[in-house]
């Protein structure tokens, strides 16, 4: 091992240069991997923290499925309950406080605090809790407008004891007295406590409880009583909180899957670096090797050599990947915060990383390395003792039909079947296999593409294209890996290109579409169930009431479950909503469809829910509901803009009062009349709004352009990943060409003591690089075509009703980005190459 | 004593009509402790011979025994074994490690065969002591003439102390006054450390130096000539002559 290590050490040590390029392609492919699996927990984190109620510690907690109130009997019968020994209504609702600042300067300022209300009848609640308090007193039969805040919240706000603390309520607002400051907990939390009464008129819910939670009498085992227990309840009411947000934990897990697939690809083309590294590596020292196998070096011994070699390099790059990786996520969470806050109202903590995530990356980093060198180890071991006592010039191989090049074409050929197929998911595969099978053709292609590109090559260098097109040819192999790495670049900047610009056009149309009201008061959170607080009918009833407001309506939201799975039910009021906005139908009839929902039990689902859920039109749905499962019929797969990404039913506001016992408006929308004085009425609707903290008012021009702008900037952001994940490729080049200068030393020397000039020299190579990078573009450009294509029929089917543009300005960005490093990759192997000495050259061993 | 001793040993190269004799029926010994030198034109099958002798290639029929033992029954493991124990190999270019520094490279063998590295680079010292590089000991290859680099290959053949050094070309890469000191130098390795040596050479003046010249040609031995000990130029001479006959 002593031996593996010190030859190894030295002969990374004797190429630095190459050392170091190849050790970036895993660092790079490490850092994608590590930093995005940091960020990733903490965003669950903040969601869950942002969607769900903090978790407390009680025996029992029964609240109804759908999110709603719970039936009167549910305390009774949780009290009657053998082995139950406490039991307390609550009325629970998570509502966020608005921040200061109003208008869309609010787009900017602090996040919004998400709190959980807390409303308890003092006496049983503390049966069942007994909560401590830190400071003043817990709340007391016949507190009015009373609150006892968690220590956390006091802090953020600034709260003392006595201090008013003020809420938007369903009447508006409400200021209440903080008594109470609970002790520091171990899991920080936004709460406050306050009287039963009072937290059913801030949601203007008298009587009403949305959970119950029960303490177990010693002795009694929680699954037996739980047990007895679920069998008794209503139907409807469970024994555990439902997940609030589960729709929106598909769409991050999505999210994960496909950041983690792109790390994946970046390690892949790692991967492909170091295995043309090492396979040159390998014919560089075949003589050396071959003299060690002469003085009795087995063949596991020289396998064993070139893998301790390929460790040391997958060791320091991983390390150093996992380091970048770190300061990535640090930056990636500064970068990402400020269009969180304004969109969605909360902020990711700093980056975690778990042991599993440091295993993974460690485990990828060294496995890549390790894999991709076994390849040229294995050869490395063939080589005979004889290559020792005899140089051998290096063979020319002409790749004309081996079984990897037939096996490329098998697959290119069921590509293009899975294609025709026609199915998005085939479709998407068939690019995929499509890849593959062009990186088993190309070491067949390389020749001829170097022949066509060289033709065009020796119009501008008519002398060194040539030779540089000979010595593509003559290591296709090589040349062919490093091709394989330019195409997968480029293939995925292509596809993105392609798929950046249908989205951003969708969004717009959803937007223009939905969004398309003149006036809009819209919560504080754009993900309606999150935690918003809503208003009561009067708001809508005297915004209608203005003068010089044509139309208004609003929309409605409840958490629900349908055929098993978590979705939200949003109420549109028929009548009004399509004079204010419309939806985007994927099916169904929109001249009739807003009429269908009045007329019964009918919902659209939007594409999203329908590909889950194998949803068509004409299928029913099983709603749970208040009163048990209702039946309703689907007449339409349609989306508005803000429910685009969740699992959502679009319902009458009428259903959803008599089936979930909602009427909070969560957001409402209002036209002016025709000549009406803009200015005028928009201060009377902002001094409505006013009253009503949760709401923030915005005139839709406006409002749409920030969102547009929003949508460019994450595209943006989305190109910058791209051409991060495209900078592989440019390593790629480099490593190649560095390689190729520093193996034909001698035949540059050769070449210049015939007469060649340093700038010849230096031309060869640029063709050669050139070459390189149009061989991989091309490819690159013929497989993101079809990449594009098929992510972008797989978004229409998933809910994103996308139209394909053919990405033509995208097929110029990517072959300018290809040509650019194929230019920039030549750089230093040309000056090498260029300024090597004659004599040291022809000397060179 | 024989420390070498081939049974028919033939090889073909290629099938067919394209088949080229190297080697055909030879049967040859090597007495141990003696300096034989084999000569002959280019593809007379000295090459090969030599290859075949020192287990880096496998004859297409008959066998070679070492010490008795018939190389060609083992497995490539155990052929490989015996390379690192029993044979030392000069080449004609040298083939140092170019990251490895002299002493390092004269232990090599020795490291490979699993001897504990302190006790191997010990080992190695010595033979470079012997060989007139004891002040080069921590210099890279690069920072050597030929001759040395020669030297530290020599040293490298003898640190495992084998039953037969294989020098093939030893000084073919090198000026008239370096091949003349190593081609004192394997003189001095038979004498005085009785080592057994096979040299393949084209060079009659380094010949000389030998004990015994077996010439070749066209896969066959032509002559094998015991030299009696006389002057270098003598000797030269004698040998010039003979392969002028051929």
């Amino acid at each position: 091992m002593n031996l593996y290590f010190n030859i190894a050490w030295r002969y990374l040590a004797g190429r630095k240069t190459r050392t170091f390029l190849t050790t970036l392609a895993i660092v790079f492919g490490v850092m994608v991997i590590f930093g995005l699996n940091g960020i990733i927990p903490p965003m669950l984190d903040a969601f869950r923290r942002s969607m769900m109620t903090a978790a407390s510690a009680v025996d029992i907690t029964v609240s109804q499925e759908s999110g709603g109130m719970l039936p009167a009997s549910t305390l009774a019968t949780v009290q009657s309950q053998e082995g139950v020994a406490a039991a307390a209504g609550l009325f629970r609702r998570n509502v966020i406080l608005p921040t200061e600042a109003k208008g869309a300067a609010s787009l900017k300022s602090a996040p919004a605090l998400t709190v959980t209300i807390q409303g308890v009848d003092p006496v049983s609640f503390q049966e069942v809790r007994n909560l401590q308090v830190g400071e003043g007193r817990f709340i007391e039969p016949g507190d009015q407008q009373t609150a006892v805040i968690s220590s956390n919240l006091a802090k953020a706000k600034g709260l003392k004891l006595g201090d008013l603390l003020t809420m938007p309520s369903a009447a508006g607002k409400t200021a209440y007295t903080v008594v109470g400051i609970l002790a520091d907990r171990p899991l920080p939390s936004e709460e406050v406590y306050m009287p039963l009464a009072d937290a059913q008129a801030m949601f203007d819910r008298a009587g009403k409880i949305t959970t119950v939670e029960a303490r177990c009498t010693g002795g009694y085992d929680r699954k037996t009583v739980q047990d007895n227990l679920a069998a008794r309840l209503e139907s409807g009411v469970v024994l555990e909180e439902p997940e609030y947000g589960a729709e929106i934990f598909a769409a991050v897990s999505l999210g994960e899957v496909i950041m983690n697939a792109f790390g994946v690809i970046a390690l892949i083309m790692g991967g492909f670096i170091i295995f043309n590294t090492f396979r040159t590596v390998v014919a560089e020292r075949r003589r050396d090797i071959g003299m060690l196998r002469a003085l009795g070096a087995s063949r596991r011994y020289i396998i064993n050599m070139v893998l301790v070699e390929g460790l040391i390099q997958g060791v320091m790059g991983t390390a150093v990947g996992m380091l970048m990786g770190y300061l990535m996520a640090l930056l990636l969470v500064k970068m990402i915060n400020p269009a969180l806050q304004s969109f969605v109202r909360f902020e990711i903590g700093n980056p975690t990383f778990s042991l599993a995530t440091i295993a993974l990356t460690i485990g990828l980093g060294l496995g890549v390395t390790l894999v991709s060198g076994l390849a040229p180890a294995v050869a490395a071991s063939r080589i005979t003792p004889l290559e020792a006592l005899r140089p051998v010039m290096t063979s020319i191989r002409r790749v004309t039909f081996s079984k990897g090049v037939l096996a490329g074409i098998i697959l290119m050929g069921l590509a293009v079947l899975t294609f025709l197929a026609g199915d998005f998911k085939a479709s998407l595969l068939g690019a995929f296999i499509f890849l593959v099978s062009l990186v088993l053709v190309s070491p067949a292609l390389v020749a001829p593409l170097a022949n066509v590109f060289g033709r065009l090559m020796s119009l501008a260098f008519a002398r060194e294209g040539q030779i540089a097109e000979g010595n593509l040819s003559r290591q296709p192999h090589q040349a062919a890996t490093t091709a394989a790495t330019v195409m997968i670049g480029m293939c995925i900047l292509l596809a993105m290109a392609g798929m950046s610009t249908s989205l951003t056009d969708g969004m717009s149309t959803y937007i223009s579409k939905s969004m398309g009201a003149d006036f809009m008061a819209l919560p504080q959170s754009l993900v309606l169930g999150g935690g918003n607080m809503g208003a009561g009918s009067e708001l809508l009833a005297r915004i209608r009431a203005i003068d010089g407001i044509a139309a208004a309506t609003s929309i409605r939201q409840v958490a629900t479950q349908a055929n098993g799975t978590a979705m939200q039910m949003i109420g549109i009021d028929p009548e009004m909503y399509p004079k204010l906005a419309n939806l985007s139908f994927s099916d169904g009839d929109e001249k009739t469809a807003f009429a269908e929902l009045a007329a019964g039990r009918n919902v659209m689902v939007t594409g999203l829910f329908a590909t889950q859920n194998n949803i068509k039109r004409g299928d029913t749905l099983k709603v749970k509901t208040l009163h048990g499962e209702e039946t309703y019929y689907v007449i339409g797969v349609a989306t508005d803009y803000l429910n685009v990404k969740l699992a959502t039913g679009f319902i009458s506001q009428e259903n959803l009062k008599n089936d979930f016992d909602s009427e909070m408006d969560l957001m409402l929308m209002a036209n002016l009349k025709p000549g009406a004085d803009r200015a005028a009425v928009e201060a009377q609707i902002r001094a409505l709004i006013d009253e009503y903290p949760a709401f923030t008012l915005f005139s839709s021009s406006e409002w749409r352009s920030s969102q547009l702008g929003m949508i460019q900037a994450a595209m943006g952001l989305l190109y910058v990943l791209m051409i991060g994940l495209a900078a592989p490729s440019l390593l790629a080049l480099m490593n190649t060409l560095a390689i190729n200068v520093i193996e034909r030393t001698r035949e540059i020397g050769m070449l210049r003591a015939v007469g060649a000039l340093r700038k010849q020299i230096s031309r060869m190579v640029l063709s050669e690089s050139l070459l390189l990078a149009a061989i991989g573009t091309a490819f690159g450009i013929l497989s993101g075509i079809w990449l594009g294509y098929a992510l972008v029929q797989a978004m229409d089917v998933t809910g994103f009703k996308m139209t394909y543009f053919f990405p033509y300005a995208g097929i110029l960005i990517t072959l300018a980005v290809g040509l650019i490093f194929g230019a920039v990759a030549a750089f230093f192997p040309a000056r090498r190459a260029a300024r090597m000495e004659i004599v040291d050259a022809l000397r060179y061993e | 004593m024989n420390i070498i001793q081939t049974q028919k040993l033939t090889k073909i190269y290629g099938t067919g009509d394209a088949a080229i004799t190297a080697l055909k029926d030879i049967n040859l010994t090597v007495e141990s402790g003696s300096f034989v030198a084999v000569m002959g034109p280019s593809g007379c099958g000295k090459s090969t011979l030599l290859h075949l002798i020192g287990g880096l290639d496998r004859p297409t029929s008959g066998t070679v025994l070492l010490d008795g033992q018939d190389i060609y029954a083992l497995n490539d493991d155990r052929l490989t074994e015996l390379r690192r124990q029993r044979i030392g190999f000069i080449f004609q270019f040298f083939n140092l490690l170019p990251v490895l520094n002299v002493r390092e490279n004269a232990a090599l063998p020795l490291v490979l065969d699993g001897i504990n590295r302190s006790k191997a680079s010990e080992q190695a010292l010595q033979w470079l002591e012997r060989v007139g590089l004891a002040d080069r000991l921590t210099h890279r290859p690069d920072q050597l003439s030929g001759g040395q680099q020669q030297r530290v290959a020599i040293a490298r053949a003898l640190a495992s102390e084998p039953a037969l050094i294989l020098a093939d070309e030893p000084t073919g890469n090198l000026d008239s006054r370096a091949s003349d000191e190593i081609a004192a130098l394997l003189r001095q390795v038979c004498d005085e450390w009785k080592q057994s040596i096979l040299m393949v050479t084209h060079d009659p003046r380094i010949a000389a130096y030998a004990d015994r010249i077996i010439f070749l040609k066209d896969g066959l031995v032509v002559d094998d000539a015991r030299l009696n000990g006389g002057s270098g130029a003598a000797q030269t001479a004698l040998v010039r002559e003979k392969v002028e006959a051929l």
